[in-house]
């Protein structure tokens, strides 16, 4: 970084402000930015902030992102069907769902983002990634590297190396992919896996895929090299100078708007409250006093708050007054294992002390909480 | 309703779409109607949304070109009954071959009806992009945007536009 890339995020208000006047004249059809930020929400809000003010007809936009280890769901899908919430909550893991479409992915600082943004005329997700097979080509001709036509890029004709998803708005677009350069493999395939069962929703489905990390295959390769590598192609096929411009998603003044568009990719309401329409139907096998108690639970969950609510306990195994207060107080309230340990924290609090049902009560809950 | 131009969809929409070949529609006998609100006809935005008013609700979906140009439709993202739009607004997204297009409204008018057969069959959107494929319905705040709409002669002259 250092001064280089100071005057770089000093120069770039007037790159994306007043193209026109002192870049667009300059440096032609394209732009190529990087961001100095790590966190996934501020990268996906530079994503959002360029899609919604930037002026693609007169520039083309190349943004280079990596984030701290993440989980990315799409658009459409259920993060309870994609991934493991509660080791993603035991690693601190953070979990963000795009504005594009497709599958989830698994981002640490070993994997690349591209987004190419572009007039949605211009919109074309086969020559993007011709371009990063081309930049990676020039950079190690041996590498056996190919997209395929669900716009994966394969390595060795079967690892998948990237995956893509995109965007169409009104007048702009933009298709972002990953590039697997030396990622924790048995991190990622151990979120992407989903212990729930019983989950019926019609949430896009991800396809899993054989990966592998690019580093693997030519361990004289680093970030570096790539990203300057696909910089230059994209800098030749625009040509423009393949100088990339540093930018900072924390600075309001640069990006007006951006913090609250952070924001707003944090909130429950987003990452879960998104979630497609689901049901599930599932058994809680909870041992009590050496015996296996099998407990049917029905739940539909829309918005990411429990619709219905039906839970089979064995008759006078709840006070059946204490049983009803729960799928009352549960209905309408967030699929959400906070919510819903506060929620029957206080119920229990008006219950009458007795050690029997406090430790009947927290056994339900604890298997309960356990699905969300 | 955001599409891709696909060149190759140009030469084969007219036959693949009988409904865009049919001869414009003979509008004698519903010209005696006092407003344009029950002509069922359809009438196309520039970004792909179809709109037919009958009995002054609007049906809303994309055109046959649009629906080509996305390619299987995976996922459809609708509003809740009772949203109010305003034209040009995001309503939803269709989600494609992994890419989200957002949907906007051709009017204004609120949210009375949504097409919830799409939940479990968005393919019928390609399928019967013009019938069964519906998105939803709405009521017609401002019967005069309906004017501001291209017919479907018109509309058939600009993906021809477009394509070249």
């Amino acid at each position: 970084m250092g001064l280089q890339s100071v005057k770089n995020c000093l120069w770039l208000p007037c790159v994306l402000r007043t193209p026109k006047a002192c870049f667009w004249s300059t440096a032609g059809g394209g732009l190529i930015i990087q961001s100095v930020s790590n966190d996934v929400y501020q990268n996906l809000a530079v994503e959002d902030w360029i899609h919604d003010h930037m002026d693609l007809e007169k520039q083309q936009v190349l943004f280079l992102w990596r984030n701290s280890p993440a989980v990315v769901i799409g658009r459409h899908q259920n993060p309870w069907q994609e991934c493991n919430l509660r080791l993603l909550r035991q690693k601190n893991i953070k979990l963000a769902r795009r504005r594009s479409g497709g599958g989830t992915v698994y981002h640490d600082l070993g994997n690349i983002n591209l987004t190419f943004f572009t007039t949605r005329k211009k919109y074309e997700r086969m020559e993007n990634l011709k371009l990063v097979v081309k930049a990676l080509k020039a950079l190690r001709p041996q590498l056996d590297v190919h997209v395929t036509d669900r716009y994966d890029i394969l390595l060795d004709r079967q690892y998948k190396i990237s995956g893509t998803a995109a965007k169409l708005g009104r007048t702009s677009a933009y298709h972002h992919c990953t590039l697997l350069c030396n990622a924790d493999k048995f991190v990622l395939s151990s979120v992407l896996k989903s212990p729930f069962k019983g989950l019926k929703s019609n949430a896009t489905p991800s396809v899993p895929a054989l990966v592998k990390n690019l580093f693997e295959e030519d361990t004289s390769l680093t970030s570096e090299m790539l990203l300057d590598a696909i910089a230059k192609e994209y800098a030749m096929q625009h040509q423009i100078d393949h100088h990339i411009t540093l930018i900072n998603p924390a600075d309001e003044t640069l990006l007006p708007g951006i913090s609250d568009k952070t924001k707003e990719l944090q909130t429950w309401e987003w990452v879960y409250g998104k979630t497609p329409k689901f049901s599930i139907s599932t058994c809680l096998n909870m041992v009590y006093k050496d015996s296996v108690l099998d407990v049917k639970v029905n739940m539909d969950v829309k918005h990411g708050r429990i619709e219905v609510c039906n839970i089979d306990l064995p008759e006078q195994w709840l006070p059946p007054g204490l049983y009803s207060e729960l799928v009352k107080s549960l209905t309408g309230s967030k699929f959400c294992p906070n919510e819903i340990t506060a929620l029957v924290t206080a119920l229990l609090r008006v219950c009458p002390q007795d050690d029997e049902l406090h430790s009947r009560w927290s056994l339900l809950c604890e298997n309960m909480i356990r699905l969300m | 309703m955001a599409w891709r131009a696909l060149r190759r969809v140009g030469p084969v929409l007219a036959p693949r779409c009988p409904l865009l070949s049919l001869p414009p529609r003979e509008p004698v006998a519903r010209r005696l109607g006092t407003s344009s609100l029950l002509l069922a006809a359809r009438k196309f935005t520039d970004k792909h949304e179809w709109v037919s008013v009958e009995n002054g609700i609007g049906t809303v979906g994309i055109s046959n070109f649009a629906q080509e140009a996305l390619g299987d439709v995976v996922y459809c993202s609708l509003p809740e009954v009772g949203t109010k739009l305003s034209k040009h607004d995001e309503f939803g997204a269709l989600e494609s071959v992994k890419a989200a297009s957002e949907l906007y409204s051709p009017l204004s008018g609120e949210v009375t009806e949504i097409n919830v057969a799409l939940a479990d069959n968005p393919g019928l959107v390609n399928k019967s992009c013009y019938k069964d494929g519906w998105l939803i319905k709405m009521t017609v705040a401002n019967p005069a945007e309906l004017d501001e709409l291209m017919t479907e002669d018109a509309y058939e002259k600009y993906i021809k536009s477009i394509e070249d």
